[in-house]
């Protein structure tokens, strides 16, 4: 038996790997070859740096000489001696609870203006999703640091009614605030998404229900909101996730700083500072990582909790 | 929608923006050297500093110099992104907060062995060449004399009635006169900015009171230094000497943002050469005073600066070229012509006489200040630790803090304190 086995084997083993590996490459180095680019942007742009950035979080580095090994010293120093770190987790905490409810809210009452089936509704929709396309830009930022300033235009249009408005973007009251609004005008990538999920509830439904004398009001808690609580959570998670990684208007707006006294230092910001104002390559890696374990736990939990909330058709 | 841009389009616009970017610059493939210029700065030193190199490449066509200049904020992540890169410019423009860190760590090159080999500094002044030497090596080649130094707008001043004398005005004469500028133009302009969040300030008093802000790494003053240093604004705040916090916080260090260019103040703590920056965004007279006096008669608080120096790459492919295109800039008549005292006084006392003749009004009245600041100036600082410029930043967050009434200044001092010696005592 042995000696069979032996025998019947090599032949065995032998030929259909070699048709293997020409299968792979008839058919399928192809699609890799026209994956290349593609592959070449993940590992050298992507997968490389953070793998750099990740070994680099357990090391001083200033970039102007090597790095040296610091074990876990700086996620330690971040937990146990670090007040700006506590500062910008506060302020970017804020800025997340704040406006991602805001946005949403506000997007979801768009689109329920635009899904009447108005006249000129694709002008419209085009209209409102502007912001968002503009949003991150360096020339809304400074657009905006205009509209708020002591003398721009929110206080021109309070002066009319006597109000004299404070210098709303450098006073560490409001600064957060006007960024927060900032986030909001941007709603037309959720909204958007809101309409094409508004579109997929059965009309019959609402005919149903109105047979049946449930008011409008009735209608959307009942019908509109549970059906739509899918597009809820992905446009939910979609904003929380740009929301902790929000950073070129407060950069734009502080020059920077993330002052007045740090009031709108976001994470993203004081790990800029680090990075390139102090040139603390490694703690400012460590400052990336936490955040990505931040975002991950937090998605994490809103999958867990979606069983009790979102409702799928099936 | 797709957007489609013809092949003559594209390299139409992108020669237009090569111009833009490069104005007065060389092609840089026809040369056999090709050198790269990195400076901070504004406008109007642009197009000086390209004036420069139009001088330099039309005599030596073998040489090709391509610039690139940045505010100050985005002017270090860059240098420090290069630096890191091995992507190193040949000539940077250093400030005296981060040469002692760049020399030290060998990416600038020692200039020793080219002087009186390519690189001429026989008419330098003597506490110039000392301010650009690091651990006994010259690194830099100071651009210019510079020192501290208040701008003031004359008319709004005159206006109001307020008198000061330029080399002997006091933080009295602030706390005095404050008021009347405030009254005399209704509440719109004050007559000063709130300094206290102004590190050359703060070392400026420091100095007035015989201490610094470091000596051998660690702070030179304490915390009741920094109480009282906050409690002098408060006072003036008070008074509406100065501006309301939130008018200072929209100052984000570029010129258009400061008060004094925005009429929200009639003057402004900043450095003499910026005395001719100023001027091109104030319609109104400029005029040039000291920092505020503790008293009239103090010394010692101003030093004569080098406001920013030429460094050479230790990682130049052509030295020789870079060294030469330094010396031009600093010794020739006609560059120094050209670049004024935009950067500072010349630190050369051959091309100080070769621009005397040709400086404006306000040129001349940086130039006047320089030299009358002989006798209350005192010596110049050794180079500052490693994290003043974080410092820097933290004194002027702190200085909120204190301004907005979120802490007062028993409570600043200390917390300041401590987090300078936080600061000095972190590795990177």
């Amino acid at each position: 038996m042995t000696v069979q086995n032996a025998t019947s084997t090599i032949p065995y083993s032998e030929a259909p790997k070699a048709s293997v590996w020409k299968r792979i490459w008839q058919q399928d180095a192809p699609g890799y070859l026209f994956l290349l680019p593609w592959f070449i942007g993940f590992f050298g742009l992507t997968l490389g740096p953070m793998i750099s950035s990740l070994y680099l979080s357990f090391n001083h580095f200033d970039l102007l000489t090597a790095p040296r090994w610091a074990g876990v010293d700086n996620y330690v120093r971040m937990f146990t001696n670090d007040p700006k770190f506590a500062a910008s987790m506060r302020v970017t905490m804020f800025f997340v609870v704040f406006s991602v409810p805001l946005k949403l809210a506000f997007a979801l009452g768009v689109a329920l203006l635009l899904n009447r089936g108005m006249k000129g509704l694709t002008l419209y929709r085009s209209l409102f999703y502007l912001p968002s396309l503009l949003g991150a830009s360096v020339a809304i930022a400074i657009l905006w640091r205009q509209i708020f300033a002591a003398d721009g235009l929110v206080n021109k249009f309070l002066s009319i009614f006597g109000i004299i408005g404070p210098s709303w973007i450098s006073n560490p009251n409001y600064s957060l605030w006007t960024l927060i609004v900032l986030s909001i005008w941007q709603f037309g990538s959720p909204m958007i998404i809101f309409l094409a999920g508004l579109r997929q509830i059965p009309q019959d439904m609402y005919e149903a229900a109105s047979l049946d004398g449930a008011s409008k009001w009735r209608q959307f808690w009942k019908i509109t909101l549970p059906l739509l609580t899918p597009v809820v959570f992905f446009n939910a998670i979609i904003q929380t996730i740009e929301a902790f990684k929000s950073f070129t208007p407060a950069f734009i707006i502080s020059g920077g700083t993330g002052n007045p006294i740090n009031s709108t230092l976001f994470y993203t910001l004081y790990l800029y500072q680090e990075a390139f104002g102090f040139f603390r390559m490694g703690y400012a890696s460590a400052l990336a990582w936490v955040l990505l374990a931040l975002v991950a736990v937090f998605t994490a939990f809103s999958f867990l909790t979606s069983k009790y909330w979102v409702h799928y058709d099936d | 929608m797709s957007i489609t841009l013809s092949r003559r389009h594209f390299l139409a616009s992108s020669a237009a923006a090569l111009a833009v970017g490069a104005s007065g610059v060389l092609p840089a493939w026809a040369q056999n050297a090709n050198l790269r210029l990195i400076f901070w700065g504004g406008q109007a030193r642009a197009d000086r500093t390209y004036g420069v190199v139009d001088l330099f490449t039309a005599e030596h066509p073998d040489v090709a110099i391509e610039g690139e200049f940045l505010g100050w904020a985005d002017y270090w992540p860059k240098v420090a992104t290069q630096t890191a890169g091995g992507n190193q410019p040949d000539i940077i423009q250093m400030d005296y907060r981060y040469i002692g860190e760049y020399a030290r760590r060998g990416s600038l090159a020692p200039l020793d062995s080219y002087v009186g080999a390519g690189l001429d500094i026989s008419s330098f002044d003597q506490d110039q060449l000392r301010n650009g030497t690091i651990d006994g090596k010259l690194i830099g080649v100071s651009l210019g004399v510079a020192a501290g130094a208040t701008v003031f707008n004359s008319k709004v001043l005159g206006d109001a009635g307020v008198d000061i004398d330029p080399m002997r005005w006091t933080y009295d004469d602030l706390l005095t006169h404050g008021p009347k500028v405030w009254e005399a133009t209704g509440g719109a302009t004050a007559m000063a900015p709130d300094g206290s969040g102004i590190e050359l300030l703060f070392e400026n008093w420091l100095r007035q009171k015989g201490k610094a802000l470091y000596a051998d790494g660690k702070p030179a003053f304490t915390p009741e230094d920094v109480t009282e240093w906050f409690e002098l604004w408060a006072a003036l705040r008070e008074a509406k000497a100065i501006i309301s916090p939130d008018e200072q916080a929209i100052d984000t260090g570029q010129l258009e943002t400061a008060p004094l260019v925005r009429g929200k103040s009639a003057m402004n703590f900043t450095t003499s050469n910026q005395l001719v920056a100023y001027q091109t965004l104030v319609p109104d007279p400029l005029g040039i005073a000291i920092y505020p006096a503790t008293s009239a008669d103090s010394k010692g608080g101003h030093y004569r600066n080098s406001s920013q120096y030429f460094a050479l790459s230790a990682s130049s492919a052509a030295p020789e070229k870079a060294i030469e295109f330094i010396n031009f800039f600093v010794n020739t008549p006609a560059a120094a012509t050209l670049l004024g005292v935009e950067r500072g006084v010349p630190a050369s006392s051959a091309m100080r006489d070769a621009v005397a003749a040709s400086l404006d009004e306000r040129g001349q009245m940086v130039v006047k200040y320089i030299a009358d600041l002989g006798e209350i100036a005192g010596d110049v600082p050794p180079t500052p630790p490693a994290s003043a410029g974080e410092i820097e930043v933290a004194l002027k967050t702190k200085s909120q803090e204190v301004a907005f009434g979120a802490q007062s200044p028993a409570d600043a001092g200390p917390a300041f304190y401590d987090q300078v010696i936080q600061t000095l005592g972190r590795t990177s």
